[in-house]
């Protein structure tokens, strides 16, 4: 199974910390339910491009932050999460994809108030979009 | 014994240049790949590991044995898959197998079926009227099957087609599932090392220049879009080719353009890009191990 992860390379964050927060938001959002198999270490590094030294790492940080369990010989698991890590997660994933917005609008020198004001406009857009 | 192979002060008088001092401890259930320019010293690496070639000087061990000394029971653990073979011209498939499995104590005959037809080998052909992929395709499978710790894999990739490099990645991938076994592989594709590499060894003209972490090179360098002229080097510049300029000091250079008040957008570089980089730095400015750190 391939996992619908994106790498920026751009990005400053490191590479197994955006690897590790999407995971988190995939479990989060549902899209990889419990008991959901994960692609091995090595297939994992070689579908993403990145080394297995990151993969293993990131598995390790989902097993210890308790997203994932490990079962000798059969391979790294989904576990069942409950609704406040859920929730927790989710506005974690929201406000990463808005602090990216920001910088960017930043960039072009808007200020808080220009950010927010177009902000409100995308949102109506949005909803009268989807009318 | 934690390193597979370990190469300590290896040297060999070469007809046109000295190969080493190298000193080299490949990690345990990692890939490494060995770039460098044609005629670098890659190839005379392997075939050391093998006793192949005999190093002037210098001790080499595989799995704590020396390769040079007369036990020679690290063989069981390694398996080589060269450029060129030489001898197998007359044999189809299946007299080579015959051939080479009494040799490998842990040769896995079901593995062996299993790989032809994944990678789709004919078995009945004569050797040298298969086509350069079908070869290597062969010689491929002969190498998995010995079910070693230790894989050598020379230009794996060189003459298969798209379909069959994808399913040599898979094949690799799995190989590897176990987290016991190592590979080293010399490659030209940039490819290959994005897909499988955990380390990536730089080797210029018989030196080893340095290993790194493929996924630390990306914090290593940087690439910057400037939109504004500027003549004067910038901090961390290493490279420069119009607006684009090249940094080994990320830092530095986003501090300095900053200071300048310079308008600049981050360009990625890529896994070739780099190596390029690092295989063609002066060897003064070339501090590989800095780079480590």
């Amino acid at each position: 199974m391939r996992l619908p992860i994106q790498l920026s390379k751009q990005s400053r964050e490191p590479i197994y910390h955006q690897i590790e927060t999407q995971i988190k938001a995939l479990i989060a959002s549902g899209t990889l339910a419990a008991d959901t198999p994960l692609p091995s270490i090595r297939a994992l590094a070689k579908d993403l491009e990145v080394s297995a030294i990151t993969t293993r790492r990131v598995y390790q940080n989902l097993e210890q932050d308790g997203f994932t369990t490990t079962v000798q010989g059969k391979g790294t698991f989904v576990k069942a999460i409950n609704k406040d890590v859920k929730k927790e997660i989710e506005e974690k994933a929201i406000s990463e994809s808005f602090k990216r917005s920001i910088q960017i609008a930043r960039g072009y020198n808007y200020t808080d108030e220009d950010i927010k004001q177009l902000f409100k406009l995308t949102l109506q857009k949005e909803a009268n979009d989807n009318e | 014994m934690n390193n597979p192979a370990v190469f300590t002060n290896v040297t060999k008088d070469m007809n046109d240049f000295t190969f080493g001092p190298i000193n080299f401890s490949l990690e345990d259930g990692m890939i490494t790949a060995i770039v460098g320019r044609n005629g670098s010293g890659k190839s005379t690496l392997l075939k050391m590991l093998m006793n192949l070639v005999k190093p002037t000087d210098g001790m080499i061990q595989l799995f704590g044995d020396d390769v040079g000394s007369e036990n020679e029971s690290w063989k069981e653990h390694i398996a080589y898959q060269p450029q060129t073979t030489v001898g197998y011209d007359p044999f189809t498939g299946n007299q080579l197998k015959q051939l080479i499995a009494p040799y490998y104590p842990h040769w896995d005959d079901e593995y062996f079926s299993a790989l032809v037809k994944r990678l789709n080998v004919t078995l009945n052909k004569r050797f040298n009227k298969m086509s350069q992929g079908n070869q290597q395709k062969l010689i491929l499978a002969l190498t998995f099957a010995r079910n070693t710790r230790l894989l050598l894999l020379d230009e794996p990739t060189s003459f298969l087609d798209i379909p069959s490099k994808k399913e040599l990645m898979k094949i690799i991938t799995e190989w590897m599932d176990s987290g016991d076994r190592s590979i080293i592989i010399t490659s030209h594709q940039a490819e290959d090392i994005n897909k499988l590499a955990d380390y990536i060894a730089v080797m210029k003209e018989g030196q080893l220049a340095g290993t790194y972490e493929k996924d630390l090179l990306s914090d290593m360098y940087g690439q910057y879009w400037v939109k504004e002229e500027t003549s004067e080097r910038l901090a961390g510049e290493i490279a420069r080719d119009g607006q684009i300029i090249v940094s080994n000091n990320c830092e530095a250079t986003e501090q300095d353009l900053h200071e300048r008040q310079l308008t600049w957008e981050i360009s990625p570089l890529g896994l070739e890009d780099m190596i390029t980089i690092l295989l063609d730095q002066q060897e003064g400015m070339d501090n590989g191990n800095n780079f480590n750190s």
